[in-house]
């Protein structure tokens, strides 16, 4: 396909429809969002459309059961023709030959549409073997009304660690003098997402280069060390205090003034905060250690890719496109999930004016710069993630955070663990 | 009798002795398999965090037998009459073990909460200090085990009324013409004629004890630093979120041999013990 | 506990102090779902905790249940889950009947072991075993069909086995010489003697059979493709969301989908205990 045949081509891929040979066949689709089948359910009634004959047979289940029944479906040689693809897994996916490479059939098409961080972390070795959707990054929330109150100033992008700290101390309010602050300056557990991002905006990292092995640096020590004192200092809660409270609501409810998480979360806070504060949303602070070079910024994508069972290749790929394209709508993607199509993303409908947070482009500067994505093979094991969430560094930094163990302790412990896992 | 052989044959034993064949491989599931010999063995029998994994399986069978023994024999006794209300207790108790344990578990989540939890609030209010249940690695476990025995309790409760009602009431007329107080009763006529469903019902939780992952993974995920993962959550980290299945038989055939062990020596003991 | 010693008064308040304590215990979890399963979904994770069922006094006291059932094809559901846990069960109780009955009152060469061999493979983790299970099933073509999710359990059940065999040994040997006298033979010992006595055992496992198959949610997460074959926990899957799920839907089809076996459990206790009192198995 040529650039210009693909700009002609942009909205409904009819002219895609046209070069694929069509019959009664079905084209198999799974993804790990059940809700994500109800928004999609118009775009793939367009493609259907678009393609007589073609029936797209759509399956969808949470991630946690999503992950098994593509690993068996993998073994039998049965992949669907399209399947949901993350950040996470793509490289050990793409490693077992499970996933085709699209550089053939993308040819000499301009990808210029689509945020090209995004479509980057879904290049395995010079081959293009997913397609990216949508997007997410972490981000501070912090609630504008108790700064206004405690009269700090909003985060800044020169914000230093001190002026973080500093605004920690001044948001922790302990009104009635029990000793337990109704409100805490901050909110942090060994969740990748919540301190991950100090870690790489201050050049830290875990792994070697070639991810081979864990190997943690100076800057990222420093970084859990400066979240480690925080806690410590009191500006936030030991996570053991708010067992109980999901960790997505705490923000939300008012009981921490600031918190990094993704920007997966902005949904949820909308819905539990309401109009009872005002918020918005910052960038991570950089780092001591850290220059604008080596800062970088942490994002990952949810992808789609064309399985290597799949015997309609430019059929699979056209519906790829057609799914990761300008025919979704901003209200296709829920709450911070950044669609990978630039001009989506950039639309007032998707900035979500008359909402909070009022600053929703901040996330599509973040897709601007350098990305890292810190995976690695058996990254759920040493990071400790899903059903495995308690175990490696995330297991280890809650013990630091509930100051059962110090940290250089914690990270020789999770250091031997990743280590034993990788060389496995 | 052919007819389950078969079926056992074709359904069980094949699966069973694949999945035995693939923990000498490293088989990521949508990936190649690689023979690896005996370096899955030999790593889980070096590795500490196996160990480690071991300890807290060892350290859960031994709360929840023996509590879910005792719970589940008291209300047996106690309901094994005749009394209209019996029948709904009965109900009652056997309403968790068919209540969805997701669902279910997040009511034990509020209940264990640090702050917020009926627990601790109950223990504030005879003075004494809360503990935070299911991020305390000291106390994580402990409570996984109370909400399966919980769990479990109405089930083993129902088996062993099922036993108790074989026991002939003219026994206990006799014991009672001889004068013998409640407890020895117990002893003397309960426990020997019950023995039979007794040992049943022991086999039945050691096996579940060595198995239960739902309520682990609803309650604590394993935590908090996996001071609540046993061995049957540990093979489903490994066989389902890492999809190392070559690993997670390995050690799930390391786990049948030591509950083989088990109950082969309960089944040697059960001569002595059990009243045929 | 029998009934002569409740004739006492004080032993009949410690005994209802006692259950009813432990009742409470019980019922709480189970009462917090109910109510959960009458709230709207922003008052669930509410602090500190509500033990009000908001809904109930708003227009719409059932809409969670409403929604589960007119929203969602779950009455679609229901039919499958109770066929396949039907089916299963049955199978179950008529297969471990025969096994059960041929360990504990036949002669046969090697019983020990097979009966050894049986009770181990209850020792193996589904985790391990089922995907090996998956590839076999494709290789036989039942893929997308309730057989793998009936024909494993319905010709093999460990415990199954395990518990009629402790039932038929608990039998007396003399019923069986008895007819045996009169001319039967060995099946019609089985099928005339024996299984009508072990009604009981056979009720508590095709209820727990049921149970067990009513829950399964690994088989046919694998096994089954299309939308009109989905069974309960399939359905109740669909409520849990890549970040959030929809508690009070979640748990109105929980309350929902418990509410057969507590159906099953009510029918079977009926006959497990009418069994023993009339089966004349005392002692």
């Amino acid at each position: 396909m040529t650039l210009m045949k693909s700009t002609l081509c942009a909205s409904a891929l009819v002219c895609v429809a046209g070069a694929v040979a069509a019959q009664d066949t079905t084209l198999t689709y799974m993804l790990w969002s059940t809700e994500q089948v109800e928004t999609e359910a118009p775009a793939i009634a367009a493609f259907e459309a678009a393609n007589p004959g073609v029936t797209v047979e759509v399956q969808a289940m949470p991630p946690a059961d999503y992950w098994p029944r593509v690993s068996a479906l993998a073994a039998s040689g049965d992949l669907p023709d399209v399947m949901a693809m993350s950040s996470g897994f793509v490289q050990e996916w793409a490693e077992a030959d499970n996933l085709l490479d699209l550089t053939p059939l993308i040819g000499e098409a301009s990808l210029e549409g689509y945020f090209e961080s995004a479509v980057e972390i879904g290049k395995i070795d010079g081959q293009q073997v997913a397609f990216p959707q949508n997007w997410v990054a972490p981000v501070l929330y912090f609630n504008r009304s108790a700064f206004d109150a405690a009269g700090v100033d909003y985060p800044s992008a020169d914000w230093t660690w001190d002026d973080f700290r500093a605004a920690a101390e001044a948001l922790t309010l302990d009104e009635n003098g029990d000793g337990t602050p109704e409100q805490y300056g901050y909110w942090v557990y060994g969740r990748y997402a919540q301190t991950d991002p100090w870690v790489f905006r201050n050049g830290g990292r875990y792994v070697t280069d070639d991810g081979s092995a864990l190997e943690i640096n100076e800057p990222a020590v420093n970084a859990l060390a400066f979240l480690a004192s925080i806690v410590d200092d009191g500006f936030a809660p030991r996570p053991q205090e708010l067992e109980g409270i999901r960790q997505q609501d705490v923000f939300g409810m008012g009981m921490a003034a600031m918190w990094v998480d993704g920007s997966w979360n902005i949904d949820n806070t909308r819905n539990l905060v309401g109009d009872s504060f005002e918020w918005g949303i910052a960038q991570v602070p950089m780092g001591p250690d850290a220059t604008p070079e080596t800062a970088v910024a942490y994002a990952w994508a949810d992808m789609l890719a064309v399985t290597t069972d799949s015997e309609q290749t430019d059929l699979a790929w056209a519906l790829v496109q057609h799914l990761t394209g300008p025919t979704l709508t901003a209200a296709d993607f829920t709450g911070g999930k950044v669609p990978a199509w630039t001009a989506t993303a950039q639309s007032e409908d998707w900035l979500g004016r008359g909402q909070q947070p009022d600053n929703m482009e901040l996330i599509l500067e973040i897709g601007t710069q350098p990305l890292y994505t810190g995976f690695t093979r058996d990254w759920s094991a040493w990071r400790g993630y899903a059903a495995a969430g308690s175990g490696g560094l995330n297991g280890e930094l809650d013990e630091v955070f509930n100051g059962r163990k110090p940290l250089d302790e914690a990270l020789a412990a999770a250091t031997a663990y990743g280590n034993d896992v990788l060389s496995r | 009798m052919l007819p389950a052989i078969v079926g056992l044959m074709v359904f069980r034993l094949i699966p069973i002795g694949w999945s035995f064949a693939l923990s000498f491989t490293s088989w990521r599931i949508f990936d190649d398999i690689e023979w690896v010999g005996l370096s899955n063995y030999a790593h889980i029998l070096t590795s500490p965090v196996s160990r480690e994994v071991l300890g807290n399986t060892l350290w859960f069978t031994a709360m929840y037998v023996p509590g879910v023994m005792i719970v589940s024999v008291t209300l047996a006794v106690l309901l094994n009459n005749s009394l209209r209300s019996s029948a709904f207790f009965r109900g009652a108790f056997f309403l968790p073990y068919i209540t969805a344990t997701v669902a279910v578990t997040l009511a034990w989540r509020w209940i264990f909460s640090t702050r917020f939890g009926l627990l601790n609030h109950l223990l504030g209010g005879i003075g004494l200090d809360g503990v935070p249940w299911l991020a305390d690695p000291a106390w994580a476990l402990p409570a996984v085990a109370i909400v399966s025995v919980w769990k479990d309790a109405g089930f083993y409760m129902i088996l062993l009324i099922a036993g108790l009602q074989t026991i002939d009431p003219g026994y206990y007329e006799a014991a009672r013409v001889d004068g013998a107080r409640p407890f020895r009763r117990f002893y003397a006529i309960t426990l020997p004629l019950l023995s039979r469903s007794l040992f049943f019902v022991l086999i039945l939780a050691l096996v579940r004890s060595t198995q239960t992952f739902e309520i682990t993974y609803a309650l604590t995920n394993g935590g908090p630093n996996r001071a609540s993962t046993t061995l049957a959550f540990y093979i489903y980290q490994n066989a389902f979120v890492h999809f190392e299945l070559g690993y997670a038989s390995a050690l799930a055939y390391i786990l049948c041999f030591a509950i083989g062990l088990i109950t082969l020596l309960n089944f040697y003991l059960r001569r002595r013990w059990v009243h045929e | 506990m029998n009934d002569v010693a409740l004739r006492r008064a004080p032993a009949l308040v410690a005994l209802y102090a006692v259950l009813l304590a432990y009742a409470a215990i019980t019922l709480m979890p189970f009462a917090w779902m109910l109510i959960t399963s009458f709230k709207e979904s922003r008052d669930v994770f509410r602090l500190p905790p509500s033990f009000v069922p908001t809904m109930l006094q708003g227009p719409e006291p059932f809409g969670n249940y409403t929604r589960v059932l007119t929203q969602h094809d779950f009455l679609l559901y229901f039919r499958n889950s109770f066929f396949v846990s039907t089916t299963a069960a049955l199978g179950q109780m008529a297969t471990c009947a025969l096994a059960g009955y041929a360990f504990a009152r036949m002669e046969l060469p090697g019983k020990n072991v097979i009966f050894a061999l049986i009770l181990a493979t209850a020792f193996v983790p589904t985790e391990v075993t089922i995907i090996p299970e998956f590839l076999l099933m494709r290789g036989l073509g039942w893929v997308d069909s309730f057989l793998p999710l009936i024909v494993p359990s319905f010709l093999v059940g460990s415990f199954g086995t395990f518990m009629l065999r402790e039932y038929f040994a608990s039998l007396p040997g003399e019923y069986g010489e008895a007819a045996r006298i009169d001319g039967a033979g060995p099946f019609r010992i089985f099928w005339r003697v024996y299984l009508p006595l072990a009604r009981p055992a056979l009720i508590s496992i095709f209820v727990i059979a049921f149970i067990n198959n009513w829950d399964e949610l690994l088989r046919p997460l694998l096994y089954l493709n299309s939308p009109e074959l989905r069974t309960v926990p399939l359905g109740l899957m669909r409520f849990v969301g890549e970040f959030e799920s929809e508690w009070t839907l979640l748990m109105a089809g929980s309350v929902a989908s418990t509410l057969p076996l507590i159906l099953i459990y009510v029918l079977g206790q009926k006959y497990v205990l009418q069994g023993f009192a009339g089966g004349g198995v005392k002692g």
